[in-house]
């Protein structure tokens, strides 16, 4: 909604609103904005300069279309009734929502998700993506979210507006801690369960990954549930101390998963990043993890990795078969 | 000069209209004043719209003229049959679902298909979402997987030729999964870890002949790629287990991910020791490592040593050079 809008965005989005807006053939000017997720001004921006666009003098072949006191009128239709087909991306995307859609707590197969899935087939086809007859292809695209214990419960709370008391393991401080928090939202980013809760503990608005919760309650509480949007990447803060690490080949797996400043390649294939550490403990497991594929080059304080890995060789002592 | 969005309208108006392809003298002829007169300037101005029509989707349609004064020359039309989106007669309840459905997975191209097909955008922000990732390469393998055409593609510096059974998205990233001809056997390959396209503009994948192969009819990713992490990239034949103590404080996440059949001996302390696949070692040795001094790898014994001197590695950094 928000930035510059270029040509192609902009005549994308005219297309699909064209043939919408013959078929009802007036709407309130806000609806329409709302509809298709643009302002008011962009909408009747887009409008006007499109009336009257189509091969003059020929009336029926041309946009009739206006906007008077915040409603959007439409006349003659002729050009435009029909959709333009949908693209790849879309269809695939379309076919991944759907499918993804079906493995959330709270799906239904065989309800009205899946019969209307089964009527995509055909314009998947258009688009190029799916010859399979009848859309019983489902081995060709699996979607696999599998989900930790408790998240049913989790949407559920966060769907009623019912507080729990949770027992979560903190990575941070290394310990197991109760704590009360009223669920917002429960999403799956990059192959992990979260919910993004109001803390009890912290008094803040914080993000749980759901497979480090131990244990849960209702508390009997009930509170306002709220639309919330998920966040953002978490990861990435200006803030957060860097640390420069040199990396094997092997290791170059850190550019995918992490958010990296800078990436100098070096000889050999090693390459030399800059990346944001959001604590000590996460940087010795990462060294930990990389072992002699990653050399710490530069941090702020001691290398972390070093006190860790003599402590997990201490436990290495300790137990003996 | 009219606005570009006004010309571009004008030209899909026309070419979709035209009862014959016509020549870009006859675009420009039909659009008084709105491509420039110079020659130059106006075929690469004409370019540049053709290339923004196809980029929505637009099925441009181009032929040579043979013979005639005109002989030589390109033509254009736009097929209205391929144009327009065939109708769903989707039901309310269907519609209304699949828009939650992309609501829930806050898909760009996917809002797109939902306009199209009638629907609004969904402004209710549900309970549950999920971030699907989105590559470009994706669209065209999964046609292939459709169509049962095999695949060529570029994989960390080697060319791959894939007959594609299925995609995965598993962990937060999709795989495809299929037969590769130069190793004769079945393989899996990370989609986001394809090599970039060359500097020639080659496309990343490249899609052979479509019925070029049969899919094994039991064939279903789910199990072609086991759901345990350590298993990944490997035969579950060569798996080899290893006993790993898993302190009390991390005993019951991890008897949760590994399920309690996992688990061969529980201490008084809380701590247990559960049987881990180790098949695929860098993969064993990450889970083991990530869960730091709550993990001690106790057999078997080559096991335990390679764990041991890759600690002792870090523990005790070379400090004559940096490596490299």
């Amino acid at each position: 909604m928000s930035g510059p809008r270029n040509a192609e965005d902009r005549l994308r989005r005219l297309l699909v609103m064209l043939p919408w807006l013959m078929e009802v053939g007036e709407a309130p000017l806000d609806e329409v904005a709302r509809r298709f997720n643009l302002s008011e001004a962009q909408v009747q921006g887009d409008l006007e300069l499109v009336a009257m666009c189509g091969l003059p003098p020929f009336v029926d072949e041309m946009v009739d279309v206006f906007v008077d006191d915040g409603m959007v009128f439409v006349g003659v239709p002729r050009l435009f009734t029909r959709p333009l087909r949908l693209t790849a991306p879309e269809a695939f995307s379309l076919l991944t929502s759907a499918r993804a859609a079906m493995e959330l707590p709270g799906a239904d197969p065989a309800g009205a998700l899946g019969r209307g899935l089964a009527k995509l087939a055909a314009v998947l086809a258009d688009a190029g993506i799916d010859t399979e007859p009848q859309g019983d292809d489902t081995a060709g695209v699996v979607v696999d979210l599998a989900q930790p214990e408790f998240t049913d419960e989790l949407a559920e709370a966060a769907a009623a507006g019912h507080e729990l008391a949770i027992g979560y393991y903190s990575p941070a401080r290394d310990e197991m801690t109760r704590r009360t928090i009223r669920p917002r939202h429960v999403f799956a980013d990059a192959g992990h369960w979260y919910v993004l809760a109001d803390d009890g503990r912290s008094h803040q608005r914080r993000t749980f990954r759901i497979d480090r919760i131990e244990s849960i309650e209702p508390t009997g509480l009930a509170f306002d549930i709220e639309s919330v949007e998920p966040p953002e990447r978490f990861f990435d803060d200006a803030d957060v101390a860097r640390a420069t690490v040199r990396l094997a080949p092997a290791a170059r797996w850190v550019l995918d998963q992490y958010p990296v400043d800078d990436v100098v390649e070096l000889e050999h294939g090693w390459v030399e990043v800059r990346l944001p550490v959001s604590s000590e403990r996460w940087l010795a497991k990462l060294l930990i993890r990389l072992g002699p594929e990653a050399v710490l080059v530069n941090a702020t304080g001691d290398n972390p990795g070093v006190a860790t890995a003599r402590r997990m060789l201490d436990r290495y002592d300790e137990h003996r078969r | 000069m009219v606005d570009r969005i006004e010309r571009l309208t004008n030209l899909l108006a026309l070419l979709l209209e035209t009862s014959r392809p016509l020549s870009l003298v006859e675009i420009a002829g039909e659009l008084v004043g709105q491509y420039p007169d110079n020659e130059r300037s106006r075929r690469a101005s004409f370019e540049r719209d053709k290339a923004a029509l196809r980029e929505i989707g637009v099925p441009i349609e181009t032929e040579m003229v043979t013979g005639g004064p005109y002989s030589g020359q390109t033509t254009y039309r736009i097929d209205r049959r391929a144009y327009e989106l065939t109708d769903l007669d989707l039901t309310p309840d269907e519609m209304r679902a699949l828009q939650v459905a992309v609501a829930a997975v806050r898909s760009e191209p996917g809002q797109h298909a939902i306009w199209k097909l009638g629907g609004a955008l969904d402004d209710e922000r549900p309970a549950v979402s999920a971030v699907i990732p989105e590559r470009p390469e994706l669209p065209a393998i999964r046609s292939a997987v459709a169509a049962r055409a095999p695949i060529e593609f570029s994989y960390r510096g080697d060319d791959r030729k894939l007959d594609p059974w299925g995609l995965l998205l598993r962990g937060g990233f999709w795989y495809v999964i299929g037969h590769d001809h130069a190793r004769n056997e079945r393989r899996t390959f990370r989609v986001d870890r394809f090599d970039p396209a060359d500097d020639d503009g080659a496309d990343t994948v490249r899609v052979g002949e479509p019925g070029s192969f049969d899919r094994p009819p039991s064939f279903d990713p789910r199990t072609a790629f086991p759901a345990d992490p350590k298993q990944i990239g490997h035969g579950a034949e060569e798996s080899v287990d290893a006993l790993v103590r898993i302190s009390a404080l991390r005993a019951g996440a991890v008897e949760r991910e590994l399920g309690s059949d996992r688990v061969v001996e529980r201490a008084g302390d809380g701590s247990v020791v559960v049987s881990v696949p180790a098949g695929n070692l860098p993969a064993f040795r990450s889970w083991v490592l990530g869960l730091l001094d709550h993990a001690v790898v106790e057999s078997p014994d080559d096991l335990r040593r390679h764990l041991i001197d890759w600690l002792t590695d870090v523990a005790e950094p070379t400090t004559e050079t940096i490596r490299p």
